[in-house]
């Protein structure tokens, strides 16, 4: 090498070959990269509520494994969940790599793999945004390396190969080709990053990107072959069970291991007054064994459900003001004013996998496999349970069968590694189904006071959303806007209105509160657009014309019509419907992506039914639109059960519910049928995981309305 | 104890024979592929067949389960010559319909999809959907489950090979 750039990475062939990744010798990629990143940190800060992405590793052998097989790796810092998050981004990958799809496999990179550790989260509907650019640069780098070399050992100019199909071909000469494996197989010496930059396809080019590719995951998870955290095994794997607490807020004043030891099956006790637990031969001989540990523990909090919704009441003049435009003062103090309150309730996440865990405790090192959200922040909070560095932790995440938010703060996974360390064997940690509704964190409760003003013209003059909600990233509260922007996600007012004023209370409440699939954003969108629509009925006007009269200024304002058109005249609406049923419409804005949604509901005695739902959405490029699809489904789904039937309530300081006869979700058979329609947009990806869930509640209690005349404010919809 | 599950013969300890067959499947024999969701035979997410028949192993004693013939998730597709798998109808119609997320429901709703076509095979829609209806789905892929059900009877009704 004798340019100045790119550097030669100091690693051999072999090393490569095997998969160990590169820690030193950056690849100086000449993309810029840097301002859009910073740009969408901020705007994901702002806009998703999402925490920052981190840097994402330019150098392509930390992203990728080619094998002298012909196979090629993917190794990703995102967790599949079920939002097919590996297939769109093996998508992305492959679009500037250009592999055949086959050989492409997709792994989850391990914390040791070489991505910053930040970077290991899957948070805020920002996977696919936050990677669009880092790993198509990396694909493409990769890609020319090995046409680089493919030319070399085809004793050609890399301008006169081709690459596809996973093949580097001579142009004139397509029968004088190498597949990237037989190129990796016969490399001598170390892989220098090419000096080329790299020139992204543009969209009329995509080769995988926008198509409905079939998801990587479904060979393993159709056979039961897929591993998730409750079902990764060891040799000599032992199980744990640990002492949880009576009632919310009780600690642990004096532990003794008392009898435990002596039970049968078990191979290890912990009892201090941080912990306290047992692993034994078998999952059932553990649990049976807590019982023999000498255990006192605080009172904690004897909480009430009345006490904690008086808490979550917006108090006048408290919050932090979120939005500010005009001045709402004099026109809400005029005449022709509506004031409305909204209650949300608190909700469990309901994923059907327990939390679960298996860690390896050793003497140079930790191992740990777990359903998790976030690898990058468990390996440090596993170094500090057992007391080891940071870089002894190896945490893999596993498939997770399902999260909605819960999986972010795994605790299970400490009292794995605990129980390890005392055990000096591999332990696993599950929750039962009771532990999991009772020893978890829920979505806060919330309370929102609109008002608004109508014009004489039958237009909004002024409105104002106060809100209080529990806290969602409690740490955060205070710290950033002096608000916690996970509570008011969806929360500002984007119609075009001359004087809106938003503010936002968080309140700290003696129940584990936090991050719930789009956070505030079901709670706010319910509240805003029910009103919406209580100020159209004022106004005298359609819902649909009364949000086309709104509509925000600017090219979102085209984006918010766009969809309320797509959405309305999809699912017909105004149009007459089977006696009985009535339609109601709702749309938001959230992680970049717009969605307008129209509910098709009908109302016998006090039960409401769901019959169709019908979404436009514009989410920017449509990396997979099937996938889009089922995301949009999913949350409609989830949206609906959380609207009719989800509701935590606590008495004498525990959750009501311990299992799903208090807590009962959506069946097949209350399942609307869906529709979805994607509207053409930006030309980057925005946000679709927790996006189409925002309008739902509002666009069902609003076709409620429609049908019963009950205006029902509070979450679960109760007819009277 | 022996234990009859995928055509295999399984050999596991006679300890409590009240012990639910879901634990001794995943932690005693390794078969994981059955899940856990509530162990309150609600949600459906560990069902096998017991003689063909759609069964809450969280709620089946192993030794009642010793006298039957079990079938897992691992023993619905078919082993061909060649080694490779032969999936069950309701597999491919699931993998067709691009079915689950995150699919921890889904051996379950296989699972019980799979018994009621082998008993019902002339069933309705109607009665395929209701016999589907006491399986949970959290990421909420019900859209996607009704469709891929019926796929399912649609593929198990044609002629062997004919698939």
């Amino acid at each position: 090498m004798n340019a100045p750039t790119p550097r030669k990475w100091k690693f051999s062939r072999r090393k490569l070959l095997i998969g160990l990744g590169v820690t030193g010798g950056a690849l100086a990629v000449g993309l810029p990269l840097a301002l859009p990143f910073a740009r969408l940190k901020i705007a994901g800060m702002l806009d998703s509520a999402s925490a920052p992405a981190g840097t994402m590793p330019k150098d392509p052998f930390v992203w990728f494994e080619v094998t002298p097989q012909n196979r090629v790796r993917l190794y990703l810092p995102k967790a599949e969940i079920g939002q097919g998050v590996h297939t769109a981004l093996a998508q992305i990958a492959a679009e500037e790599l250009r592999p055949a799809w086959e050989q492409l496999e997709v792994l989850n990179a391990s914390t040791a793999r070489g991505f910053e550790m930040g970077t290991m989260l899957v948070a805020g509907s920002s996977v696919v945004s936050s990677l669009y650019n880092p790993l198509r640069a990396a694909g493409a780098a990769l890609r020319l390396m090995l046409e680089e070399e493919g030319a070399r050992q085809l004793g050609v100019a890399p301008e006169q190969v081709t690459v596809t199909g996973g093949v580097v071909a001579v142009a004139a000469d397509p029968a004088r080709a190498l597949t990237f494996g037989q190129i990796v197989g016969a490399k001598q010496g170390a892989w220098v990053a090419s000096k080329q930059v790299p020139q992204l396809r543009e969209p009329a080019q995509f080769e995988f990107i926008g198509k409905p590719m079939p998801r990587v995951d479904f060979a393993a998870k159709i056979t039961g072959a897929a591993q998730y955290g409750l079902d990764v095994r060891l040799p000599n794997m032992a199980y744990g069970a640990v002492a949880r607490p009576p009632r919310m807020g009780a600690k642990l004043l004096s532990a003794a291991p008392g009898t435990a030891r002596n039970q049968p099956g078990v191979v290890a006790v912990v009892a201090t007054t941080e912990f306290a637990g047992v692993a034994a031969e078998t999952r059932a001989q553990a649990v049976a064994a807590l019982d023999a540990l000498q255990l006192q523990w605080s009172e904690g909090d004897a909480v009430e459900q009345e006490a904690m919704e008086a808490l979550v009441t917006v108090q006048p003049g408290a919050g932090t003001v979120l939005q500010s435009v005009g001045s709402v003062a004099a026109p809400l103090a005029a005449a022709n004013t509506l004031r409305a309150e909204y209650r949300t309730p608190f909700a469990a996440h309901a994923h059907l996998e327990p939390l679960a865990a298996l860690a390896h405790v050793l003497p140079d090192k930790v191992q740990v496999w777990c359903s998790t959200q976030s690898a990058g922040s468990l390996r440090a909070d596993v170094a500090k349970a057992v007391g080891r560095r940071a870089a002894e932790v190896e945490v893999t995440a596993t498939y997770l069968g399902g999260s909605f938010g819960r999986k972010l703060n795994v605790d299970v996974a400490l009292d794995a590694a605990r129980l390890s360390a005392a055990a000096l064997r591999p332990v696993h940690v599950s929750y039962t189904r009771a532990e999991d509704f009772q020893h978890g964190f829920f979505r806060p409760p919330t309370h929102h006071v609109l008002q608004g003003a109508l014009d004489g013209n039958g237009r909004i003059a002024a409105i104002s959303h106060a809100q209080a909600s529990g806290n969602v990233f409690p740490a955060l509260v205070g710290r950033l806007l002096g608000a916690d922007f996970g509570a008011y996600r969806g929360g500002l007012v984007r119609y075009n209105i001359p004087n809106r004023h938003v503010t936002s209370q968080p309140v700290a409440l003696p129940v584990p509160t936090g991050s719930w699939r789009g956070l505030g954003l079901l709670a706010n969108v319910f509240a805003v657009e029910s009103f919406m629509d209580e100020l159209a009925l004022a106004a005298g006007s359609d819902a649909l014309e009364f949000r086309l009269q709104h509509l925000p200024e600017g090219s979102l304002g085209e984006r918010y019509k766009a969809a309320l058109l797509a959405a309305a005249g999809r699912a017909g609406w105004g149009r007459a419907l089977p006696a009985g049923h009535a339609h109601g419409l709702a749309c938001s804005l959230d992680a970049g992506t717009v969605v307008a949604q129209v509910a098709e509901v009908s109302v016998q005695g006090a039960r409401v039914q769901v019959h169709r739902f019908t979404s436009a959405v514009d989410c920017g490029v449509l990396v997979n639109p099937d996938i889009a699809a089922a995301q949009t489904e999913g949350s409609i789904m989830m949206g609906i059960s959380s609207t009719l039937l989800e509701e935590i309530t606590f008495s004498g300081g525990q959750a009501q519910a311990t299992n799903f006869d208090r807590y009962p979700l959506l069946r097949l058979g209350d399942a609307p049928l869906v529709e979805t329609v994607f509207l053409q947009g930006a030309d980057v990806p925005h946000g679709m995981g927790e996006p189409p869930l925002g309008p739902v509640a509002a666009a069902v209690a609003n076709a409620v309305f429609a049908c019963s005349g009950q205006r029902l404010r509070s979450l679960p919809l109760k007819l009277a | 104890m022996q234990l009859n599950i995928n055509g295999g013969t399984f050999e596991v300890a006679d300890g409590d024979g009240l012990r639910p067959l879901l634990w001794v499947l995943r932690d005693e024999l390794g078969l994981t592929g059955t899940k856990y969701g509530c162990g309150a035979g609600i949600c459906g997410a560990c069902t096998v067949h017991l003689d063909g028949v759609a069964a809450r192993s969280c709620q089946t004693p192993v030794a009642q389960a010793a006298r039957a013939s079990i079938r897992t998730i691992e023993g619905l597709a078919q082993v061909q010559p060649d080694g490779s798998l032969r999936l069950h109808a309701v597999q491919q119609a699931f993998t067709d319909e691009q079915v689950p997320q995150c699919s921890w429901c889904m051996s379950g709703q296989m699972m019980t999809c799979a018994a009621f076509l082998e008993q019902n095979p002339a069933a309705s829609e109607a009665q395929l959907l209701d016999a589907m209806q006491n399986n949970y789905c959290r990421c909420g892929c019900y859209a996607r489950i009704r469709k891929g059900v019926v796929r399912a009877a649609q593929l198990a009704a044609q002629p062997a090979g004919t698939a």
